[in-house]
């Protein structure tokens, strides 16, 4: 008997509840980027496990575009914090949390 | 019976670099703890029997989008994170309470998947194979595909605009052809130290405060 489906959902959800709490208490906008990379990985797990015990291509299709999504989400996050530091000198959430320059 | 083992194997570890990511004041260690937990990830999807997409997952996202982050980190050469000021401590126990819910679901899908009914089918499959998932990708699923090659456009778009230095080039400059942008120690050698920058409109004008003589007519050129 190999691993069961409910493992890995198990896993990946534990691993979107620690992206969910590295979101709320880091303040370093960097970490909080990460660990919404960290929630994208923890779907990511839950549709190629699906896609694997249901023998069905279509999940493994969709881990893919996600895959896409978070790489432009990286360039244009990325962008972002670039553009915040070079205004603010700081990467702390808390400076930033009025919109205008 | 092995399978298991990998599997406690490749969790814990994932979990653990997880944890380790959070708890990180250091960004760069958190980056680091990061690319763990994506090892760890294409580890389990080759259990699943998901090569084409762990390998994916090692080379675009712990290759790329890593090397991506961490130079980024590098750029801006941050400090540690100082200890957190009490102004929005209450956070804290928002993550708990959230965190104390997320669990509770993870319990809740643990029964109800066990409960409900699924026959396993034969191992014996092409999904997960290159060739089936680039099948589906481009018959079935071609819209999205083609919809995420447009989405990576516009991020190509918008990250060269964002990351572009506008106190040099804002929108409501004039860009006149053959004009310059000097700093302050090609003017004035003595002042090595300040680099700010100094817009000309025309080569001419730039040759006028660098103290060149231009030899031709100033109006014909710029």
């Amino acid at each position: 008997m190999g691993p069961q489906l409910s493992w890995y959902l198990a896993l990946s959800a534990i691993l979107f509840t620690i992206g969910v709490v590295g979101v709320i208490i880091r303040r370093n906008v960097i970490a909080m980027f990460m660990c919404v990379e960290l929630m994208l990985n923890a779907v990511n797990l839950t549709f190629v496990a699906f896609s694997s015990f249901f023998q069905d291509v279509t999940g493994q299709l969709f881990v893919f575009i996600v895959m896409t999504v978070a790489a432009a989400e990286a360039a244009v996050g990325l962008g972002i914090i670039i553009a915040i530091f070079r205004n603010r000198e700081s990467l702390d959430v808390d400076e930033a949390s009025i919109l205008k320059l | 019976m092995l399978s298991s083992l990998l599997f406690i194997l490749f969790a814990g570890a994932a979990i653990g670099c997880a944890i380790a990511m959070v708890a990180q004041r250091n960004p760069l260690y958190s980056a680091i703890s990061l690319i763990g937990v994506l090892m760890s990830l294409a580890c389990l999807y080759v259990m699943l029997a998901a090569p084409f997409i762990a390998a994916v997952q090692v080379i675009v996202y712990a290759g790329a989008i890593m090397v991506l982050v961490v130079f980024v980190i590098m750029l801006l050469n941050v400090e540690d994170e100082e200890p957190r000021r009490n102004r929005l401590a209450f956070l804290v126990p928002t993550a708990i309470g959230l965190a104390a819910i997320l669990i509770a679901e993870t319990a809740f899908i643990l029964y109800s998947v066990q409960a409900s009914p699924y026959t396993p089918r034969d191992n014996v499959s092409n999904v997960g194979l290159t060739a089936s998932v680039g099948t589906g990708l481009f018959t079935e699923y071609l819209l999205p595909f083609e919809v995420t090659s447009i989405l990576l456009l516009m991020a190509i778009v918008g990250a060269m605009s964002l990351a572009r230095r506008s106190d040099i080039i804002s929108p409501t400059t004039r860009v006149v052809p053959g004009s310059q942008v000097l700093t302050m120690h090609v003017i004035d050698p003595s002042s090595h130290d300040d680099t700010t920058a100094i817009e000309t409109d025309t080569t001419t004008e730039a040759r006028f405060l660098m103290g060149v003589n231009t030899p031709r007519d100033p109006g014909e050129q710029g």
